[in-house]
């Protein structure tokens, strides 16, 4: 008779333990990724700058349409749709196109379509075509024009009559429902490989709560996450994923100081708020606090701006001042966090006897002297990000000779001694996705990247 | 008299040996120190820059300096900087001292952002405002740390690291170690040789595709009995020629992959059946008879369709996989399939059976002189940051994990066994640096 083996027992359950893990590495064709998301853009055109800038409406467009060049998580520019780029004396940028690359409708890609595009985004530019290359020319000193180039705003799309803008990207558009729901579809031919995904169902408009809801019932494989919902989201295991700090969250003055009382109570208002304790109680620690525009992994410098509350400075800093203005401060009232981080920051001001009435939106946001805004920085490159910002926060903008990091830390400073801003927290932005969603990732800019993805379950 | 001869000669053995010893301790700290040079990056200009900037602000005389390392930079290279900032404050009238005693104190922050690292000066003189100033140093472009393999009963042995996507290498001569290796890539096949202890290139050959390749692309290099390599790619296969400088001839074709690879024995086509591996199992050189199997691969995604040509026994087709193994039995082959519906289809001609292991998609045979003579390598499933591979064998149905995990420091992105037999490439893209890594994965007799 023989005899039982536990050897074989032994393997027996560890295989058995090893049989319950999922049985596949190599990513698999097919299927259709369901995602929510909060932003409600009524138009897909990159250029279109009459919606607002965020984070989700660059992830869609990045979807649909390809970029001249790209960066990777190092800010290194990679070649896209244009193969290759030199520039020669005065700025003069040419780019050559990819050969061999169509939209989505099968019109090939030409310089000409190219330079359109780019021109309809950037009407201040200079756009020429010559042979199949696109020549960019500009005059004086900017901001990186490769980087700037990366930029989703600058992604190229061809125009059609209807409206619609066409794209070269890895998915096109089967159904469009402006503001409420997009599904994209593999592009076969795409230049890059098709996806692995068939098909993608985009649900717009929904709050961060139906997103989780839609999450745990298995209506939605890739939702968003409110910043102080992450640590929660991650002792349920559903694998949330943040960015590196991408976001800005400010306090933002709709007009210049005007006085040097006026200076006074910006500065003992920015140094009422006590971000430690609001990250911690309101944030549930997601995000850094911030006294820099810039992130400290953008900058390298973000430490040196102190961002620890000094009630005593603000106090004395108020006490110069005679006559206290009732400041209104507007926020996002679709943002549940938003009102009490409001509330909180009215409560440190008035610590400081200052006097600050958190507003709802609407009619009354536009009449607002301060709005607590979030603002997602345009590009890794740290003199876009500082540009975009001044460009929105009405504070002159940054005018780089060299682009030595001391010549960014000068223009940031600048920037912050308009008192138009003031910075409070970084914050990462955040996903949860179902177990099924394999290799999709965060990009460094904070958009999602699904080209590469694939659903565990879907059918080849 | 004896006597003191006897010490004096014992004494000058020891002072010579001392002498030795003392001599070869300083050769290996000089070597140890051209090692440590050589291997750092060059700081001094950057360290200079920082150093005149703060002297400016502060004039030569006593400061206080302090440290603070919020970059990733390791110990030694943050021991490397502050040294060298410290000898280029001195060399400009710093005088370092107490906090009480400075006129000035100075926080040195060695920071970073995505692209350099930032080192910031802070200086404080009296009560007066902080005045910052900073620098950027360019990365150092960082060594690609190789891990040691595991020294159980697989070997990993390093072959190639690229920044572009690694499909499959092959070993084309080799002594004791390999010294002339093809790599594919997605555009490309090399020809890399070792010439002085460094591969040199030797020919870059362009694969010419007219369609965009599926993503997840695979591709194997398989060497061949009249000229050097096939090239098979998804809808796509080259054709070398015989000898170096070669041409490359690539056409479209959907037909049928190899599963079997390597320079098979002349005159072996013997009624459908092929000897395998004639070189492995180094000891006998016999030469194990199977049917030789090819089959087609789905052109436009990352699969074989699971359709053989001749087939195994009755099987003309079996579910779609991504990956093949077989073990030779006295009286027939068992193959094993990765399909991709995640599981494992083992096909004997007569039956099928399909089974959940927990495996990951590539797996491949190895013939070795080890336990059984044939092993299965298979990487592991799930989503570790890090894959690894195993070997196993197959008494009956059911595996037996027969070697350590080789842990891998990403996603194995390909897995063929080599021409030889008796080993394996393996492709993995390293997480922390992108690049792809190319290994030959070794069978070794643990006892």
């Amino acid at each position: 008779m023989r005899l039982f083996d536990w050897r074989w027992f032994v393997v027996g359950s560890a295989l058995a333990v090893t049989m319950a893990a999922k049985a596949e590495t190599r990513p698999q064709y097919g299927g259709t990724l369901h995602v929510a998301m909060r932003a409600a853009p009524a138009s897909l055109d990159p250029a279109d700058n009459s919606q607002p800038d965020s984070l989700a409406r660059r992830s869609l467009t990045m979807l649909i349409f390809d970029t001249l060049v790209t960066t990777d998580d190092n800010g290194r520019v990679l070649a896209s749709l244009a193969a290759s780029w030199q520039v020669s004396p005065g700025n003069r940028w040419q780019f050559r196109l990819r050969r061999g690359v169509r939209f989505h409708d099968g019109t090939p890609l030409t310089a000409e379509i190219a330079a359109d595009s780019l021109r309809a985004a950037n009407p201040a530019w200079n756009v020429a075509t010559d042979g199949d290359t696109v020549v960019i020319e500009r005059g004086g000193a900017g901001p990186e024009l490769l980087a700037e180039l990366a930029r989703a705003r600058n992604a190229i799309a061809k125009r059609n009559a209807d409206a619609t803008p066409g794209g070269t990207g890895p998915f096109h558009i089967v159904d469009w429902q402006p503001g409420k729901k997009l599904t994209v579809a593999a592009e076969e031919g795409y230049w890059r490989g098709r996806p692995f995904l068939d098909e993608i169902e985009i649900e717009m408009g929904r709050s961060f709560r139906d997103q989780t809801i839609a999450l745990e019932l298995g209506k939605a494989d890739l939702v968003e996450v409110a910043p102080e919902q992450v640590h929660r989201i991650s002792l349920e295991a559903r694998r949330p994923s943040s960015s590196l700090p991408i976001e800005l969250l400010a306090l933002v003055f709709s007009r210049d100081a005007n006085s040097a009382d006026d200076k006074m109570l910006r500065e003992a208002l920015a140094l009422s708020v006590e971000r430690g304790s609001i990250r911690s109680v309101l944030l549930q620690g997601t995000g850094q606090p911030a006294a820099s525009i810039l992130p400290n992994w953008m900058s390298g410098y973000g430490f040196v701006f102190p961002s620890d509350a000094d009630l005593a400075r603000a106090r004395h800093a108020r006490e110069q001042v005679r006559e206290i203005p009732r400041w209104t401060v507007a926020y996002d009232g679709s943002d549940p966090v938003a009102r009490l981080l409001a509330e909180r920051i009215a409560l440190n001001a008035r610590d400081a006897g200052l006097s600050l009435q958190p507003t709802a939106p609407s009619a009354t946001a536009t009449a607002a002297d301060l709005r607590l805004v979030r603002i997602p920085l345009a590009s890794g490159d740290p003199w876009i990000a500082l540009a975009d910002i001044a460009a929105l926060s009405g504070a002159p903008p940054a005018k780089p000779k060299n682009s030595s990091v001391e010549e960014l830390y000068a223009a940031e400073q600048s920037m912050l001694a308009t008192q138009r801003v003031i910075p409070l927290f970084h914050l990462p932005v955040s996903y949860a996705a179902s177990s099924n969603l394999k290799n999709w990732t965060t990009r460094s800019d904070g958009t999602w990247s699904l080209a590469d993805s694939w659903l565990g379950s879907g059918k080849p | 008299m004896g006597i003191p001869n006897i010490i004096s000669i014992s004494v000058n053995r020891v002072l010579r040996t001392e002498r030795c010893f003392r001599f070869a301790v300083k050769v290996l700290l000089v070597l140890l120190g051209m090692t440590l040079t050589t291997r750092a990056a060059d700081w001094s200009g950057p360290e200079q820059q920082l150093a005149r900037k703060i002297v400016a602000a502060t004039g030569p005389g006593a400061v206080a300096v302090t440290f603070e390392n919020r970059s990733s930079l390791g110990k030694r290279e943050n021991e490397i900087v502050q040294n060298g900032l410290r000898s280029a404050l001195e060399s400009l009238g710093i005088r370092f001292v107490k906090v009480e005693q400075a006129a000035a104190t100075v926080v040195i922050s060695l920071s970073e952002n995505a692209a350099s690292y930032v080192w910031v000066g802070e200086i404080r003189q009296g009560t007066g405002e902080v005045a910052v100033v900073m620098v950027s140093a360019p990365r150092a472009e960082g060594l690609t740390a190789i891990r040691d393999s595991v020294p159980l009963s697989l070997r990993k042995i390093p072959l190639w690291t690229q920044e572009n996507p690694i499909l499959d290498v092959a070993v084309l001569e080799e002594g004791a170690t390999p010294t002339h290796i093809a790599v594919l890539d997605p555009e490309t096949a090399s020809l890399y040789r070792m010439q002085g202890g460094k591969w040199q290139q030797e020919q870059t050959l362009a694969i010419v595709h007219a369609r965009p390749w599926p993503r997840d692309l695979r591709g194997r290099l398989i060497p061949a009995r009249d000229h050097l390599l096939d090239i098979y790619l998804p809808g796509v296969i080259c054709h070398s020629t015989a000898s170096v400088p070669l041409t490359l001839n690539c056409s479209e074709s959907d037909d049928p992959w190899p599963l079997l690879s390597g320079p098979l024995v002349s005159g072996t086509l013997n009624g459908g059946t092929l000897s395998v591996f004639p070189s492995a199992g180094l000891g006998n050189g016999a030469s194990t008879v199977v049917p030789q199997i090819s089959a087609f691969f789905a052109p436009t995604r990352n699969f074989f369709t699971g359709v053989l040509t001749p087939g195994v026994g009755k099987f003309t087709t079996v579910p779609k996989f991504y990956s093949a193994a077989l073990l030779p039995r006295e009286k027939y082959t068992l193959w094993i399939f990765a399909a991709t519906d995640g599981q494992v289809y083992l096909v004997d001609g007569a039956n099928d059976q399909a089974v959940r292991l927990g495996w990951g998609s590539d797996l491949g045979s190895v013939k070795t002189e080890c336990g059984a003579g044939w092993q299965v390598l298979a990487t592991n499933s799930g989503d570790a940051a890090g894959d690894s591979v195993r070997a196993y064998e197959f008494p009956d149905r059911d595996p037996v994990a027969v070697s350590a995990a080789v842990d891998f420091s990403g996603p194995v992105t390909a897995l063929w066994t080599e021409a030889r037999g008796d080993a394996s490439v393996v492709v993995a893209r390293n997480r922390d640096t992108g690049s792809y890594e190319a290994f030959r994965l070794a069978v070794v007799c643990s006892r």
